[in-house]
């Protein structure tokens, strides 16, 4: 069992760095080591988290979704915009809205071969549009103040919105690990050509992919939407895709595709989550704070590289 | 087609034009949707076609033209730059600081520096180290623009007598009617077209981002050739950079934000191939003229700018699905 | 060169045991993982030795989450006043954080404050409605709440002790009443906003065209267009206006001067400059200078510095627990060519 888990950590080595943050953290800065900010965490890691599950999909697969930080953005606007329809409506409208604008990348990817870099992000730009036509260009506001509570509230002393993440991840990692689904997701990630020879059913896995990764993020802009039981037009603008991509190579995804888990994922999504804590805690300015985090994210590929190389060794 | 005019010997010369112009409206749809494109916005707008507007544009697309140069070098060899945008604020920010105190020559000197260094830096990070060059230039992007706030203190910068230096001829001048940032785009072309299709190092871009485990064998160094296209990657940007500051006169922190992706969607969207080994700077510099097309043609036609935004979309994978389409001769892949 | 050193290392690596390149591997990876926990606790302990004004011994502790530091030229020295200000002041730390622009993080940055309870906070809101749940959160942790600069949505009111700051809306109105008044209350005008959806750029936007629509029938705004405070932008798009419109445009309103600057580049380009009138809602150092050389007919006076100092002030007061009235607007006079010899050239 402990060996096990000491394997399972010397392959997800984002693991042990998590662990190195957390413990120094709590001996050396006053405020960190606390239910409340633990908590605080958590609930700041619900959004990022959902849009990062959808991209771990798609990068298992072979793919990215420059698109996922507007799509955010727009289906918050839906979900508070929506409300005086009642918040079922808005609700489903906003995640459904997220659903097609996958499908519609995934059309363009799976079907009309064409690159999935400008595909995206011509839904990255384009779907900016819908936002600002339909919020008319002004922030929105939630009249129905049981979603505004929603976003606040506890499920078993954690935040509701974590416990919906973390729920979301475990089915996700599920039906990577054991439905043919995922296995497809694995195989063409690993060899399309290969993959379309055994017979599995290529176009359509990628374009389910993309409407997972649609569906995910509009769950994000979602959750979003009841935290602030608002929404603001600039939401997840300019560089959300970038940072979730960031967050899903973190934990150890490959970029290449083929390789990687949700768990992984959570790792990374943790890790950004907690160095970004830090630095706030500590007030660090604000222009090193962003030079810390370029610095870490060439660590981090320079490490992974190392990591992958070792992998390979292995066997 | 202008490098061919200027590089074939004058007996193959016609021949080679000739044969160049049949394939490309043959093979290449997005000549078909550039005309389309440009044949829509001068009905649609009567100053469009105007020469005053058409310079206009070339202008507006010179800085984004400069940068494209490189980033087709390094897509060719399969990779990404995405530090182009900050690189721009910073080699901008770093030639106006400096042209007050050393003198613009020297200025420019030390913004062409910092644009190799960048490069380099990338390079090796990327070519020998053989990282992940999404996140090691995404890395960069954000790195580099926390040196721009670092460095400027968050302040804008200026030169202080706009009026008594000729630095700002580069970005602002005039060479019969032309703008000057047009022609040193057109010089940078006709150099790295001819680099490209020339010479051993042209031939080995091509060869490393087509087929690395074949040019391995041939005995290419991918690692230096990787290096190289970094490295001109951040000098062009640095030139960009140059042009922007002297077009301004004033730089200011987040000058280049964005300019990765405007970048790479032109370059994308004059066909240049994602996966390498494919890449042709003129087609290139094509997709970006769209893009600036679009804004400069949208803006005339009134449309309020968040319209312009979800017809960039429409049209942008439109004009890719089309170049794609007629490449391959079916709708669907 | 370096291919060479690079290929005898990989040559070495291949010609050595297999077992022996993998325990090298393992070293390099564990090597590197202690490098990056020891920068960690560098920058902690770093850190750690700038703050040490959680003991209680009377230090008053304020938290401030500023809007996007470093975008413009107003929000760095607004940020540097706030700063050194706080540095003057005997027996008050603070911790100043900056959203960057994003709404989500200015959320997490105030449950942060809270988490390290501060005796007072100041927030410069991104998004004046998104943060009022924020906003409440402290009010129910038992911190008083500055909003500084740009107003939040009147739901919020409740939950702040106060507002420090300029009137941003107040600004575009001003902007507007100078204009009509150097076009004789007609004309054609396009405008330059900043960046679309920040409160600000909206207050100054609509401060402009609410007036102009209510009092001078005679003016049509021809164009809104997006600058995102970005100079060439700017430049850009008053090129692709100058083109679309030509000897049309009589004005041009501006959102601040480093957009009115590169309005006023693609102005003098085409020989308009001058001619065209050009009202701005914030001046700036240059604006000054081009105000001087008659290009900019009207502008209005607003001091970061000000600003700050008032932010700060009034978080002390509310964090010794004294009244503080809920408007401290500061003074932004209207500039004209006339008056502005009264006033300094703004240092920003």
């Amino acid at each position: 069992m402990i060996q096990k888990l000491v394997i399972s950590l010397k392959k997800q080595p984002i693991w042990l760095i998590l662990l190195g943050m957390i413990v120094l953290s709590s001996v050396f800065i006053p405020g960190f080591l606390s239910f409340g900010n633990f908590s605080n965490v958590l609930v700041q890691s619900a959004v990022d988290g959902m849009l990062a599950l959808g991209m771990t999909f798609l990068m298992i697969n072979g793919y990215f979704d420059l698109s996922v930080g507007t799509v955010m953005g727009f289906t918050a606007a839906l979900a508070i915009g929506l409300q005086p329809y009642g918040l079922f409506v808005a609700v489903v409208v906003a995640l459904l809205a997220g659903a097609v604008i996958g499908a519609i990348n995934g059309f363009f990817v799976a079907k009309a071969k064409i690159n999935a870099f400008i595909v995206t992000l011509g839904s990255f730009i384009g779907v900016r549009g819908l936002i600002y036509i339909y919020t008319g260009e002004q922030a929105l506001v939630g009249d129905i103040m049981e979603f505004g509570m929603f976003g606040a509230s506890s499920f078993l002393g954690l935040p509701t919105l974590f416990v919906i993440m973390f729920v979301l991840m475990l089915i996700a990692e599920f039906v990577l690990r054991k439905t043919p689904h995922g296995r497809y997701t694995y195989s063409i990630g690993g060899n399309i050509e290969a993959s379309e020879n055994a017979g599995i059913p290529v176009d359509r896995t990628i374009w389910l992919n993309f409407i997972i990764c649609g569906l995910t993020a509009a769950a994000g802009g979602v959750l979003l939407a009841s935290r602030l039981n608002a929404a603001t037009p600039t939401l997840g603008w300019p560089d959300k895709n970038l940072m979730t991509i960031a967050v899903v190579v973190l934990g150890g995804t490959s970029l290449a595709g083929g390789y990687g888990n949700i768990t992984r994922t959570l790792g990374g999504l943790f890790t950004f989550g907690v160095l970004y804590n830090i630095l706030n805690l500590l007030g660090v300015q604000s222009y090193y704070n962003t030079l810390i985090t370029g610095i870490v994210l060439i660590l981090v590929v320079y490490i992974d590289a190392h990591i992958r190389k070792n992998k390979v060794s292995i066997g | 087609m202008q490098q061919a005019e200027l590089m074939a010997n004058p007996a193959e010369q016609r021949t080679t034009l000739m044969r160049r112009i049949a394939k490309a409206t043959e093979k290449h749809g997005l000549i078909v949707a550039f005309f389309i494109v440009v044949a829509f916005f001068s009905i649609a707008s009567e100053n469009f076609l105007s020469p005053k507007n058409v310079m206009l544009v070339l202008r507006q697309v010179s800085i984004l033209g400069t940068i494209a140069i490189g980033m087709t070098i390094v897509i060719t060899v399969g990779h990404f730059d995405l530090s182009v945008g900050s690189l721009t604020s910073l080699t901008a920010v770093v030639v106006i600081s400096m042209h007050d105190i050393v003198g613009p020559v020297p200025a420019m000197l030390i913004a062409i520096l910092v644009g190799l260094i960048s490069g380099a830096f990338i390079g090796y990070l990327v070519g020998y180290l053989r990282l992940n060059s999404l996140i090691i230039t995404l890395g960069m992007l954000v790195g580099l623009q926390a040196i721009v706030l670092i460095y400027t203190g968050g302040k804008y910068t200026r030169i202080v007598a706009p009026d008594e230096t000729w630095f700002g001829f580069i970005g602002r001048g005039f060479l019969f009617g032309v703008p000057l940032p047009v022609i040193i785009l057109g010089v940078l072309l006709l150099i790295f077209s001819v680099i490209l299709l020339k010479t051993v190092f042209g031939r080995q871009v091509f060869s490393v981002g087509g087929n690395p485990t074949a040019s391995k064998f041939s005995g290419i160094s991918d690692r230096k050739i990787i290096f190289t296209a970094f490295v001109i990657s951040g000098f062009l940007t640095a030139i960009a950079g140059i042009i922007m500051g002297s077009r301004l006169m004033a730089a200011q922190n987040y000058l280049g934000q964005g300019y990765e992706f405007e970048v790479i969607a032109g370059v994308i969207l004059g066909g240049v191939s994602l996966s390498g080994g494919e890449g042709n700077i003129f087609k290139a510099f094509i997709g970006i003229l769209i893009i600036g097309i679009l804004k400069n043609g949208f803006l005339l036609l009134g449309f309020p700018y968040y319209f312009q935004w979800v017809a960039q979309w429409v049209i942008v994978v439109g004009v890719v699905w089309l170049d794609v389409a007629t490449k391959r001769g079916k709708v669907l892949g | 060169m370096q291919t060479d050193i690079v290929d005898i290392y990989e040559k070495a690596a291949v010609q050595m045991h297999p077992q022996k390149k993998e325990w090298l591997m393992k070293k390099t990876v564990n090597v590197l993982l202690v490098l990056v926990m020891v920068l960690c606790v560098g920058s902690v302990a770093f850190a750690n030795g700038q703050q040490e004004a959680d003991v209680d011994d009377g230090t008053i502790l304020i938290g401030h989450t500023a809007n996007n530091t470093g975008i413009d030229s107003y929000q760095t020295t607004h940020d540097k006043v706030y700063r050194d200000t706080i540095a003057n002041t005997e027996g008050v730390e603070a911790i100043i954080l900056d959203a960057k622009g994003d709404v989500a993080k200015q959320i997490s940055q105030i449950e942060t404050l809270i988490q390290k309870g501060v005796d007072a906070m100041t927030v410069w809101p991104v998004n004046g409605k998104a943060v009022v749940p924020a906003v409440k959160k402290a009010f129910d942790a038992g911190i008083p709440v500055i909003i500084v600069n740009s107003l939040i949505d009147e739901s919020g009111y409740e939950y702040a002790v106060g507002f420090a700051g300029p009137n941003t809306y107040t600004e575009g109105e001003n902007a507007a009443k100078g204009m009509i008044k150097a076009l004789d209350g007609k004309g054609d005008v396009v405008e330059l906003m900043g960046l679309p959806g920040y409160v600000t750029a909206i207050n100054r936007s609509e401060g402009f065209q609410d007036y102009i629509k209510a009092n001078a029938p005679g003016i049509t705004i021809l164009a809104t267009e997006p600058t995102d405070w970005n100079r060439a932008k700017a430049t850009q798009v008053m090129e692709n206006l100058i083109v679309k419109y030509g000897d049309q445009i009589d004005g041009v309103y501006v959102a601040d001067d480093n957009v009115g600057i590169g309005g006023l580049n693609a102005l003098k380009e085409a020989g308009m400059a001058g001619d065209v009138v050009m009202t701005s809602a914030c001046m700036f150092g240059e604006g000054y200078d081009a105000m001087e050389e008659g290009y900019i007919m009207g502008s209005v006076y607003q001091s970061p510095a000000e600003d700050a100092r008032k932010a700060v002030e009034t978080a002390i007061k509310a964090a010794k627990g004294e009244e503080v009235p809920f408007w401290n607007y500061f003074e932004t006079p209207v500039v004209t060519p006339d008056n502005m010899k009264d006033f300094e050239r703004p240092n920003f």
